[in-house]
C-alpha cells in the first residue's frame, strides 16, 4: 500500500473537468485508489464520488493506492496531480 | 410497461421512471455531445450524454432524483436518479470561472427532487455576453453501468422531452 498527499493548486478547486480527468487517470490502474479530503472519502475511479468531496483550492488530498500496480499508480497519479490540479 | 410501473399504479410518470428515461434539463436545441468544444465533454471523459443549446435560463430536474452535489457556484449539479443513473448537468463551458455570478441556486446537496423541479436559474444573455459558450452538456457519469445509452438529438426540446434512455 502506498499513500501520498497533494494540496490543490487549481484556484477553482476540484471542479468537473479535473475530477473527470482524475477519474480517468485512476481507471488506468488495477489498484484500488481512494482519496480523502476534508469533506470525506472517495473512490478515485468514480467521478461523482470525487465531485461530492467539493474540494477547494488549498485543501489537502490524501491518496491511498493498494494493489498489484500500486507503484506505477502512485507515480502516475502524482505526476497527473502535479500537472493538472 | 414493466412490472414496476404496474406495481406502482402504472401512471405515465412511473412508467417513465421504470424505463430509465432522462428528460431534457433545459429548453433548447438538443445536439450530440461531440459538438461540445470542451474535450472533457466532447470526448466523453465524464461519460456519455447529450448537450443542449439553451433558449431559456432555467435548469429543471430531468427525472426524480437525489441531488448528489449542488456546486456552490451554481454552474453545475450532479444527481443520482431513482433508477441509479449518475447525472451531471453542466451549464455552459468554463463557467466555473464565473464563481456563481449570473447563477441562482434553487436546490441543495442531499435534496430529493421530482422531475420538473427548478434546480438552477441562470442569466443566459449575460453569460453569453461575457463570451462564454452556454451549451449545456448532460452526461451519465456511470455510463459503464449501462449496456445501451440511447440519445435523442437534433431537435428542439423542453423538460417534457426524453433525451436519454438507459438500458442495463
Amino acid at each position: 500500500m502506498k499513500t501520498f498527499t497533494h494540496v490543490i493548486q487549481d484556484p477553482l478547486g476540484l471542479h468537473a473537468r479535473p475530477a473527470g480527468m482524475l477519474a480517468k487517470a485512476a481507471m488506468g490502474y488495477q489498484s484500488k485508489i481512494t482519496m480523502a479530503a476534508p469533506g470525506g472519502e472517495a473512490d478515485a475511479k468514480r467521478l461523482m464520488a470525487i465531485m461530492r468531496l467539493a474540494a477547494k483550492a488549498g485543501m489537502e488530498l490524501t491518496f491511498t493506492v493498494d494493489g498489484p500496480d500500486e507503484d506505477a499508480a502512485a507515480e502516475g497519479l502524482q505526476k497527473f496531480l502535479a500537472e493538472n490540479l | 410497461m414493466g412490472f414496476f410501473s404496474k406495481l406502482f399504479g402504472g401512471s405515465d410518470d412511473k412508467a417513465a421512471q421504470s424505463a430509465n428515461q432522462v428528460f431534457a434539463p433545459v429548453a433548447g436545441q438538443c445536439v450530440p455531445i461531440q459538438e461540445v468544444s470542451d474535450p472533457t465533454f466532447g470526448e466523453e471523459i465524464l461519460g456519455k450524454g447529450i448537450a443542449i443549446r439553451p433558449t431559456e435560463g432555467k435548469v429543471y430536474a430531468p427525472c426524480d432524483a437525489k441531488v448528489d452535489l449542488m456546486f456552490d457556484t451554481g454552474h453545475a449539479v450532479s444527481l443520482v436518479s431513482g433508477f441509479g443513473a449518475e447525472i451531471l448537468i453542466h451549464v455552459g463551458l468554463e463557467t466555473v470561472g464565473l464563481k456563481g455570478e449570473h447563477f441562482t441556486i434553487h436546490t441543495q446537496t442531499g435534496a430529493d427532487v421530482k422531475k420538473g423541479d427548478l434546480l438552477i436559474e441562470f442569466d443566459l444573455d449575460a453569460i453569453a455576453a461575457k463570451g462564454f459558450d452556454t451549451i449545456t452538456p448532460m452526461v451519465i457519469c456511470n455510463s459503464g453501468d449501462y449496456a445501451d445509452i440511447k440519445t435523442a438529438v437534433g431537435q428542439a426540446v423542453t423538460n417534457d422531452d426524453v433525451v436519454i434512455e438507459l438500458k442495463k
